[in-house]
């Protein structure tokens, strides 16, 4: 609440940040020295307001003051000192709230200097992704809870824009790697700094189960759920030890301070949730069962096959982040390519029916962005749930109250009610049935949607791959199909070494591939780590089998399915 | 190699297709037990019991109830007539890497803490055509980069049911370690690749060090052990405010190893690194279960079986590295003629379909009868799993595991038409082929909803990396 206050206080001194740094995003055809004074009252009339609290009101006005809605209803008074906008032929929905992601976190968040105990350790690996390291942590990095997604923020505006786009205003954020990868924050998607965007945090626990790269341990999924069992009993020890230390130190060797395990504390007491990735139904159920062994409160995050898990979910009151990055079928097969396995087949033709199983189920869930590179799909894919069965309405609530209640943001932020933070997003037409958001208000403040991403933005991994791998038995030819979601990667290995889901995998922003998969020889079937270079629309690298000498290997994608005629790998910033 | 691989492409799609329909259909609720099945007139090789012609084998409730001639079916139960076909128990492969996720964590070489069953995936295709091969429970193992590694799991092959039901009930738990060439990592070429560090070599990269590490293991497990018993002495007398000791996942399974209670799982190859073990267990107080691979274990035979350790091995495969020049095809026939507990394994999804060939190969090289072939696959690998009084052998109260061959299982020419596991049919030949045709529509329809087969490179757009 401190923190709500704060802003209030700040609003006016921060509009002129706000039009100092982004020119291109203060309200428009307004002197800054109009802007320092100018009070921030606004009102949409003759709007279509979607309230989510209520009825829909058909012609309507709303007004925002200072940040905050101050009335809203068929006869609403428009206040003298408003700024008022037309909302004839728009739609009002409560701000969209993008239920996972890493927004505002750059890509590389830099790891502070001096990491933990086991920061430095492999030092020969192939550098992954940079994981985030909190100071003087007793644990090594993709090991630390007490990281805090506020202290990786960075305001910028201009890494907004896409999801903006598509109607997002707010945002649960979080660190992108690691095992325990940290708090999370709900923030707004803009304002001048960092503190400025924060509304809540932290705000949940996030769990990522993938290895460390390079070596250190553990670089095994089952290693992973290892380090996870260790450092939660490791927590529960801790609160043992500070409990009996607080009742009576005398006498007793002082409890290590340990910011990790510490972190954990509010997680085993369950006041914290942990958001667990999990994707498919396996995943899923492996994360249940880890919750419930240590008795903490899970949240599943992706969910891609979280329909086939439903009762489960439902039984034991686990909510969804369902991720709306929904598989695509690939454009650009190799003509002689094997034919799609039907598991492939029907994960795409599943996909946009997920939602309404879960509502039907009467799971809880939230809809999340999930690494997505379009965000002109991500309301297109909600539409395809609606008409997979999917209500307009539960759609709607999926992107704004449930998220919002979930964490513990909802007397804030979810609807359009009077007194909760001024998020709106505005279209032209349904959004869920192929209207465009035009409009956005966020934190009181008008924000342009500027036309949606329609090109691909380019993907560093995702595609499908041709591979040679020369190993002591000789050349294999095989087909790798890889899908990017951030910087971890998932997919199949098919041909001449069997065919295998794909598991700890990742790709950096430098184009360092990176993944594990059992394969078939013909002495037994081993596992095989995967470690290499892509440069544009080619990769190679090494591999390396437990008992078999390195083996290398070589390959490339069809151009149209990666990164298109770049230069050495590198990124692309989303175009626009 | 273009052929080859069509060939294989052949033999995997229907039973990928086949993977598939399980999933959707995988529940966490209890199921009924399986209606009654009669089998009748079949050759019944007990494994055990000896072999019986023109036999019935009734099950009920997921077990064995009665074998005999001329048995009557309760009411609602399925008659299966299986005149001219065997009927014999659910093969076990004792050393299996299918349907884990993940097999090695190969970053420490003490990873006792990790768990296959953490990471096992129950529609894995692999359970699937292991089944077809007439495989019913398998252990899979950690895999040989670590001293000592995670901790196995022994699995019923119940196909696309949860992991849960899929673990074997009262089996008890195990660990695998590794000695040898895996561990030293000595077949890894120190070949510095341009662009990619060459792993820095891990401790231990000797047979004494894989010595050392087992001693420096099980010792810190004994001090873990004791710093427990002095909490519980101390809570047993009545001291209050205590804080309980750091539970050490690492040390646990080891101070269970101790106890006897978790079974030793040990890749090995050379005689001199079986005793070195068999030796170190003896100092610590625990025994070693099983040796795997073992293919020295013909030259000390006699040593193993004093030991009571079992073996598990290959039928006729050798020579792959090192330390496995020294293999014979009559190990497992001499092991077993010295008393040990002795079995073949496949440690690979693709042999694992075909483990009835390997029990031949004992017939034909090593003089062993068919009783003692097959046992080398059933019987005995229950034995070295500790499950022998539930599988293994076709006797009245054991689990319904067993499979329908078309004919004698030790002929090249017979192959599993059903199988069973607790009296509920995983496979069966008839119903693969009507799942094919079923899932043939089904893609057409699927393909058909996305407008037809996906589109090749060649109906694109020239890009500009194209030319």
């Amino acid at each position: 609440m401190a923190l709500l206050t704060r802003r209030f206080t700040m609003a006016t001194t921060a509009a002129l940040a706000v039009s100092a740094a982004l020119p291109s995003r203060a309200p428009a055809q307004i002197g800054v020295q109009c802007e320092r004074n100018a009070p921030e009252v606004y009102a949409i009339t003759n709007a279509r307001i979607v309230p989510v609290s209520g009825a829909v009101i058909e012609r309507g006005t709303i007004v925002i003051r200072n940040g905050v809605i101050t009335a809203v209803g068929a006869s609403a008074a428009v206040p003298a000192d408003a700024r008022s906008i037309d909302g004839a032929g728009l739609t009002v929905y409560p701000g969209f709230i993008d239920a996972y992601g890493s927004l505002g976190i750059p890509s590389a968040a830099a790891p502070a200097a001096g990491g933990g105990r086991g920061a430095g350790a492999p030092t020969t690996a192939p550098a992954g992704p940079q994981l985030s390291t909190a100071p003087n942590s007793l644990h090594p990095a993709g090991q630390q809870p007490e990281i805090l997604a506020v202290d990786l923020l960075k305001a910028d505006a201009e890494a907004m824009a896409g999801p903006e786009s598509a109607g997002l205003t707010a945002a649960l954020t979080a660190p992108s790697s690691g095992i325990f990868m940290g708090r999370s924050a709900v923030i707004n998607l803009a304002g001048a700094t960092t503190q400025e965007m924060l509304i809540k945090s932290p705000v949940a626990m996030h769990i990522g189960f993938s290895a460390a790269r390079g070596g250190g341990y553990p670089n095994s999924l089952m290693g992973v759920f290892a380090a996870l069992r260790q450092m939660l009993l490791d927590a529960q020890h801790y609160g043992e030890l500070d409990a009996a230390y607080a009742k009576n130190p005398r006498g007793m060797r002082r409890p290590e301070n340990d910011p990790s395990l510490a972190a954990l504390q509010p997680v085993l007491a369950r006041q914290m949730p942990v958001i667990m990735l999990a994707s498919t139904q396996r995943e899923i159920e492996r994360a249940l069962d880890l919750a419930k062994e240590f008795n903490i409160r899970p949240i599943i995050a992706g969910g891609g096959e979280a329909y086939l898990v439903a009762d489960r979910l439902k039984a034991e009151g686990v909510p969804v982040l369902l991720s709306v990055n929904f598989p695509k079928r690939p454009t650009n097969a190799a003509p002689d390519a094997d034919p799609e396995p039907l598991r492939v087949l029907r994960e795409r033709a599943e996909a946009p029916k997920n939602p309404a199983k879960l509502a039907q189920a009467g799971v809880k869930f939230a809809f999340e962005s999930g690494g997505i590179s379009n965000w002109a799909d991500f309301n297109t894919n909600i539409a395809s749930a609606v008409t997979s069965g999917l209500t307009a309405d539960q759609a709607l609530r999926a992107l704004t109250i449930t998220p919002a209640e979930l964490f513990g943001v909802s007397d804030r932020l979810g609807t359009i009610e009077v007194g909760k933070i001024a998020n709106l997003t505005i279209s032209r037409g349904d959004v869920f049935a192929g209207g465009r958001v035009t409009k956005l208000f966020i934190d009181g403040k008008p924000v342009e949607a500027r036309a949606p991403v329609t090109a691909n933005a380019p993907s560093m991994a995702a595609g499908t791959w041709t591979l040679t791998v020369t190993l002591d038995i000789g050349e294999k030819p095989i087909t790798v199909a890889l899908i990017e979601e951030g910087d971890r990667i998932r997919g199949t290995l098919q041909g001449a070494l069997g065919s295998a889901q794909i598991s700890d995998g990742s790709v950096s922003a430098a184009g360092e591939l990176r993944f594990t998969v059992s394969i078939t020889l013909p002495s037994a079937t081993e596992e095989a780590t995967f470690a290499g270079q892509i440069n544009g629309n080619a990769v190679r690298g090494t591999v390396q089998i437990v008992g078999h000498p390195p083996g290398s290997f070589v390959g490339t994608r069809p151009a149209a399915e990666g990164a298109q005629g770049q230069q050495g790998g590198r990124r692309r910033p989303p175009q626009r | 190699m273009k052929i080859s691989l069509l060939a294989a492409c052949a033999l995997a799609v229907p039973a990928t297709i086949v993977a598939q329909q399980a999933t959707p259909s995988r529940a966490m609720t209890a199921r009924p037990a399986a209606a009654p099945t009669l089998i009748k007139n079949a050759t019944v090789l007990t494994v055990t019991k000896g072999r019986f012609e023109n036999t019935d084998i009734l099950i009920q409730n997921g077990k064995i109830a009665q074998i005999g001639k001329n048995l009557t079916a309760p009411a609602g139960a399925q008659v299966i007539d299986a005149t001219g076909k065997y009927v014999m128990p659910g093969i076990i492969d004792p050393h299996s890497h299918s349907m884990s996720d993940a097999v090695n964590e190969g970053s420490l070489s003490v990873t006792s803490m990790v768990r296959i069953a953490d990471v096992l995936n129950p529609t894995a295709i692999n359970i699937y055509r292991e089944l077809a091969g007439g495989v019913t429970t398998i252990n899979v193992l950690h895999g040989s980069a670590n001293t000592i590694g995670g901790q196995n799991a022994t699995v019923k092959l119940k196909y696309g049911r949860p992991v849960q039901e899929m673990l074997f009930a009262g089996a008890p738990p195990g660990i695998k370690f590794a000695l040898g060439e895996n561990v030293t990592q000595k077949n890894r070429s120190n070949v510095v690749i341009p662009g990619q560090p060459s792993p820095p070599r891990r401790y231990p990269t000797s047979r004494m060090g894989q010595e050392e590490v087992l001693r420096d293991a099980f010792t810190r497990a004994r001090d873990y052990r004791t710093g427990w018993e002095e909490y519980r002495a101390k809570v047993a007398k009545g001291e209050k405010a205590l804080v309980a000791p750091r539970r050490d996942l690492e040390l646990e399974p080891l101070v269970e190893v101790m106890e006897g209670k978790r079974l030793v799982h040990a890749h090995s190859y050379r005689s001199d690194e079986m005793l070195m073990l068999l030796n170190l267990a003896k100092e610590f107080g625990f025994k070693v279960a099983t040796l795997q691979h073992g293919l020295d274990g013909y030259k000390i035979a006699s040593e193993i079986a004093q030991a009571g350790t079992g073996l598990s091995s290959f039928a006729d495969d050798w020579s792959y590295k090192i330390e496995a020049y020294d293999a014979i095809p009559y190990n497992v026939a001499i092991l077993l003629r010295h008393g040990v507990v002795a079995t073949i394994n496949s440690d690979s999804d693709e042999r694992a379909r075909r483990l009835n060939i390997d029990a031949a190969k004992l017939v034909r090289y090593g003089g062993l009868t068919d009783d003692e072939a097959l046992k080398t696959i059933t019987y005995n690998g229950a034995l070295q799993l500790g499950v022998a009084d539930k599988v293994g052998s076709l006797e009245v109260g054991k689990d319904a595991d067993l499979a329908i061959w078309s004919g004698d299982p030790l002929s090249v020419y017979s192959s599993a038409e059903t199988t069973f596991i607790e009296g509920e049919i995983y496979f069966d030949k008839k119903r693969d082929l009507d799942m094919r045709e079923k899932m043939a529509k089904e893609r057409a329809a699927l393909e058909q909803a996305e407008r037809g087969p996906r589109p090749t490179r060649a109906t694109q757009i020239p890009n500009e990396d194209d030319k």
